[in-house]
């Protein structure tokens, strides 16, 4: 089962380039979530060209955050509660 | 100038500007109700009584400041009021421990895929949605939370720390460790769909 997206980061502890996909890791939440910095993106872009695992984990990644804001679906609001509130707040003194 | 100040708004004004300014964050707020407690009516609740909070604190509220992020902020901590509460009915507490258990276990075992799911005919984006909602609900709340206002919602690190009463560093970490969790609930259920790589 080599696929194992959690065994992936695991794997790459034990191989020789630990530091640089670590860090590679910790900055996947940044990148998919637009919050890196400029540099950040640089380095990481730069090192997932010549870097098929983080390459594979920042695919898996933004595929994560598209089945949660894409596929989630969304519960309708009851039509009542609007009306429920305003007339609870109107009670307020 | 002293008789105008915002504090010597009439009644009606005050309603007139709450209801603007906070009503429209009504749908997003309750789909984070219903996520987090996982019941229609706990969600309608709880999205009531944060109304009628935000209602006696509004004087606080700045005009034109990010209205979701405040009505978020009240109902997560009206939700931990509500919950520590509830705690003493260990049925509803225990009921998504004993689910993330019996996910967690079937991530391990050779059984079939997405068992969880029945096998009515269903388009395949139900079929999607209703895999990661169940992934989703099994998760702790807090991993839950990071999840939906991030990714559900859209809100930036600062305003999830903000919300949540949290560092930036504990919301990133807290994040990560969110996506692992439901990476691996996800997993055979991905490669099932042909995302294996």
């Amino acid at each position: 089962m080599e696929s194992r997206i959690t065994e992936t980061h695991q794997k790459l502890s034990e191989d020789g380039h630990e530091s640089e996909c670590d860090k590679i890791v910790m900055l996947l939440d940044l990148m998919i979530d637009g919050e890196a910095s400029s540099e950040q993106q640089a380095y990481f872009n730069t090192h997932i060209e010549e870097c098929v695992p983080c390459f594979e984990s920042h695919q898996k990644q933004k595929l994560l955050k598209g089945l949660v804001c894409g596929h989630l679906k969304r519960v309708i609001v009851p039509e009542s509660l609007a009306l429920s509130i305003k007339a609870r707040i109107q009670e307020t003194v | 100038m002293s008789e105008q100040t915002g504090k010597q708004l009439s009644k009606e004004e005050k309603d007139a500007r709450f209801e603007a300014e906070l009503l429209p964050v009504l749908d997003p707020l309750y789909n984070f109700a219903y996520r987090l407690t996982l019941d229609e009516d706990d969600a309608n609740d709880l999205v009531q009584e944060t109304y009628l909070k935000a209602y006696r604190f509004f004087d606080y509220f700045e005009q034109g400041t990010n209205a979701k992020a405040w009505l978020f902020r009240i109902l997560k901590n009206s939700f931990i009021n509500e919950f520590r509460k509830k705690s003493k009915q260990p049925a509803k507490v225990d009921y998504s421990e004993v689910e993330g258990y019996y996910n967690s276990d079937d991530v391990e075992g050779e059984g079939g895929v997405a068992s969880t799911t029945d096998m009515r005919t269903e388009s395949v984006q139900d079929l999607i949605g209703d895999e990661v909602a169940s992934a989703l609900n099994a998760l702790p709340v807090d991993f839950r939370t990071v999840i939906i206002l991030c990714d559900l919602e859209g809100f930036t690190y600062e305003e999830m720390a903000k919300i949540l009463d949290i560092p930036i560093g504990t919301v990133r970490s807290r994040l990560h460790r969110a996506r692992n969790s439901l990476k691996e609930k996800l997993e055979k259920y991905a490669k099932s769909m042909g995302y294996n790589s």
